[in-house]
């Protein structure tokens, strides 16, 4: 009997209803205007890379040990070295990264023994070429420079 | 005066997908119809596939790690716990304390993740439309910990054999307990939009039933199992990351049909949510455990499974006394519970393929892998 | 070989093997110490220590297979015995109608191209009332054609398929032996250890996709 009343007087439908309109308040909304306001990212976010500069002398602090591309899984950084006949030392000329490949996973980051590669909060990658996903070490130290989104 | 004239029905084969909103990906079903009643099928698949265990076989067990994380990518966080898991158990050691009861927080958040994002695509399939909003209002909240954890959000790559990679961040405990506090009374919400809806109930009661028998026969594993009345979870029959020290329940349903799969699934969120109080109210100080730097097992060969969202993982992993695995074989529960699909639509209504799809939980990139 | 498995068979699986660090990694548990140095010619990876798998289904298979049964081993606390091709169905039925190991959880292969028997063909069962997995094991020659597990359990239908699919291997009996994964007319068997992985068939890429290779 008391099934039947429900039937009739909808309660399932409006106990629904009831729900979807506690949740109007306009205080709730979630939704994120991305371009005009952009999100924080987390900490520890990984996004493009970053070959970190010393800030004391501004040379790289990568040593061109070549241990983030044997980490990678995808094989897709390149590092280029030169012996130093002064200082017997390895010293960093090319740094390739290609960034169309690379699926953030943080492994190359982990085995940098100088935290010279990072992986940063940087997340606009965009890019209207293949080629322009391919990063150099200029590339890599500056960071990417996304055009600002104008209101 | 010919023998079948145009009110007979004849056969009607009807192709879904591979592009349909419902498949959920790119699956396609090739029906057979004798008018509106579904007589036979055939699963097409294989769109997606990217040959994951070959690539297992060519790179090093380190390495093979992200690439998990892109099979089931809803629950990449699983993924990830059984591979370390099987190569842990292949190198015979075991993650630290700490790094375990983390391992199930963060797999019991990504479980709430799997099952919101089903419940919400599901009911958007049926034709509710407003739960798919309020999952992905709860779900943003969960890969917000991902990504303050691990700095991702789907694809996390959380874990690493031998523990974990980071340590927890500031405010970890505390985001995770206010997710709980809040959460729990979402799923209420939901149920009261869904339980008792009257257009709910009718699509799915006694919809695409599957009786435990033929569950066992197929092969079928995790909630599709549960709602069929055989009371059995791997985290309770071989327990593993410490799942024996949590309090919690095995939800089981009596018909094994849609709806009994819509309430098993949710009553296991709120049994993860449980699980997730009382971890994080033990988290044990100590290390987090470490790579190692070369991973080398001894020869052998060995098949750990966890309890994934959807069913059985299970990883089959062979040595070769080298730093590759020599075969890695990935057993995907949304491969094996699809092969149900048959048996399960079989008789039934076009209408009614769509919910059945979508009760099963499968994920495309776990199918084809 | 024989002297390893003395060596090794009866000790528990190595705790330290593989977590060592490399300058340690020399003098791994391997007993290589009667052996020839081995920087000639690849030296073969140790055998599996494995060790024998005692209890009452063991011997109950035992007595039931006799011959066909090679070995009852345990590697690690996992179980799996190793048979005869011929007998993989009789013991699956057996296992399953006797024993009550009622869930096939997977069927796989791993190659092994130098061997004569090229393939392991690998069934996981489980058992909900014993609560236990063994796994069955069996070599099969390139050629052979092993009989179907679709009969004892239906969900073998679309694993033997993969197998097929992956690794070429027919299996007799089968309702519906196609490719699975791959497209239909798809030349090669992507996980044979022959091909290596950037291979593809490029014919059937030309074909199809109007491109001239998949890489
Ligand atoms: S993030 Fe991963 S895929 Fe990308 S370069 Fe680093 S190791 Fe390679
Ligand atoms: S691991 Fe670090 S230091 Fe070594 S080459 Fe890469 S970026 Fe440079």
């Amino acid at each position: 009997m008391g099934k039947f009343f429900r039937t009739i007087f909808l309660v399932d439908l409006f106990q629904g209803l009831w729900v979807t309109f506690r949740n109007q308040n306009p205080k709730n909304i979630y939704t994120e205007q991305y371009p005009a306001e952009r999100p924080k990212v987390a900490e520890r976010y990984r996004g493009a890379p970053r070959l970190n500069i010393n800030p004391d002398n501004g040379e790289t602090l990568c040593i061109a040990c070549n241990l983030c591309a044997l980490a990678c899984p995808e094989n897709l950084i390149v590092v280029g070295s030169e012996r130093n006949e002064q200082t017997r030392r390895k010293e960093l000329t090319t740094f390739t990264y290609d960034l169309s490949r690379c699926m953030f996973c943080g492994l190359c980051e982990d085995a940098c023994p100088v935290d010279a590669l990072e992986l940063t909060q940087d997340f606009e990658l965009a890019s209207y070429t293949r080629e322009g996903w391919i990063w150099d070490r200029q590339m890599l130290e500056e960071g990417p420079k996304p055009t600002p989104y104008k209101c | 005066m010919p023998e079948t004239t145009f009110l007979d029905s004849t056969e009607l084969v009807l192709n879904m997908g591979p592009q349909h909103p419902s498949t959920h990906g790119v699956l396609r079903v090739i029906l057979k119809l004798d008018g509106e009643k579904v007589i036979g099928t055939e699963c097409v698949i294989g769109y997606l596939h990217r040959g994951v265990e070959k690539i297992g076989e060519n790179r090093t067990y380190q390495q093979f790690a992200p690439y998990v994380d892109r099979m089931d990518y809803v629950a990449a966080v699983s993924n990830g716990l059984g591979y370390c898991l099987a190569v842990e158990k292949l190198l015979n050691i075991e993650a630290p304390p700490r790094a375990q009861v983390t391992r199930v927080i963060l797999t019991e958040l990504n479980r709430i993740a799997s099952h919101l994002l089903w419940l919400g695509t599901h009911a958007l399939d049926i034709g509710a439309i407003t739960p798919v909003f309020y999952c992905f209002r709860e779900r943003e909240e969960v890969l917000k910990i991902f990504e303050n954890y691990c700095g991702a959000r789907l694809t996390t790559h959380a874990f690493r054999v031998g523990g974990l990679q980071y340590e927890l961040y500031d405010g970890f405990e505390q985001q995770v307990k206010a997710f709980c506090d809040m959460f729990l009374p979402k799923v209420d919400e939901y149920e009261e939009l869904l339980t008792n809806n009257r257009i709910w109930v009718a699509r799915l009661k006694g919809v695409g039933i599957l009786t435990g028998d033929e569950c066992k026969e197929f092969g079928v594993t995790g909630p599709v199992l549960r709602a069929a009345g055989v009371k059995w979870d791997l985290r309770k029959a071989q327990p593993y990351s410490g799942y024996e020290q949590y309090d919690f329940d095995v939800p089981t349903g009596e018909n094994g049909d849609t709806y009994d799969r819509y309430i098993v699934r949710m009553q296991e969120m709120r049994q993860s949510v449980r699980i997730i109080r009382q971890a994080v109210d033990r988290i044990p100080a100590g290390p987090i455990g470490k790579t190692p730097k070369v991973i080398k097992p001894a020869t052998g060969e060995v098949y750990v499974s966890i309890e994934a969202p959807k069913g059985e993982l299970g990883y089959f992993v062979v040595s070769d006394n080298s730093t590759q695995p020599y075969r890695m074989r990935v057993r995907p529960p949304s491969f094996v519970n699809l092969q149900a699909l048959d048996r399960m639509v079989r008789g039934g209504l076009v209408a009614d393929v769509v919910a059945i799809i979508g009760t099963l939980d499968i994920v495309l990139g776990e199918v084809d892998r | 070989m024989a002297d390893e498995q003395n060596a090794e068979g009866s000790a528990p699986p190595p705790a330290s093997g593989g977590v060592s660090e490399p300058p340690k990694q020399k003098d791994a548990p391997k007993p290589a110490a009667a052996k020839p140095p081995a920087h000639a010619a690849p030296k073969p990876p140790p055998p599996m220590a494995a060790t024998a798998w005692e209890g009452e289904l063991p011997n109950q298979l035992k007595e039931r297979f006799g011959d066909q049964l090679t070995a009852c081993s345990s590697y690690l606390g996992q179980n799996f015995a190793v048979v005869q091709p011929e007998a993989v169905i009789p013991v699956l039925e057996f296992l399953k109608l006797e024993a009550d190991f009622d869930y096939l959880v997977d069927i796989t292969a791993v190659d092994y191209p130098n061997r004569a028997e090229r393939f392991d063909l690998v069934y996981i069962l489980y058992s909900f009332r014993r609560n236990e997995r063994v796994r069955i094991k069996t070599m099969i020659t390139d050629a052979a054609q092993p009989r179907s597990a679709v009969p004892v359990h239906t969900g073998a239908n679309w694993l033997e398929r993969e197998v097929f699919d992956m690794f070429g291997i027919q299996f007799a009996g089968h309702p519906d032996m196609r490719r699975i994964l791959l497209p239909e007319e798809w030349q090669g068997f992507p996980l044979r250890k022959e091909m290596s992985i950037i291979q593809q068939d490029n014919r059937w890429v030309r074909e199809n996709l109007g491109i001239e290779s998949g890489q």
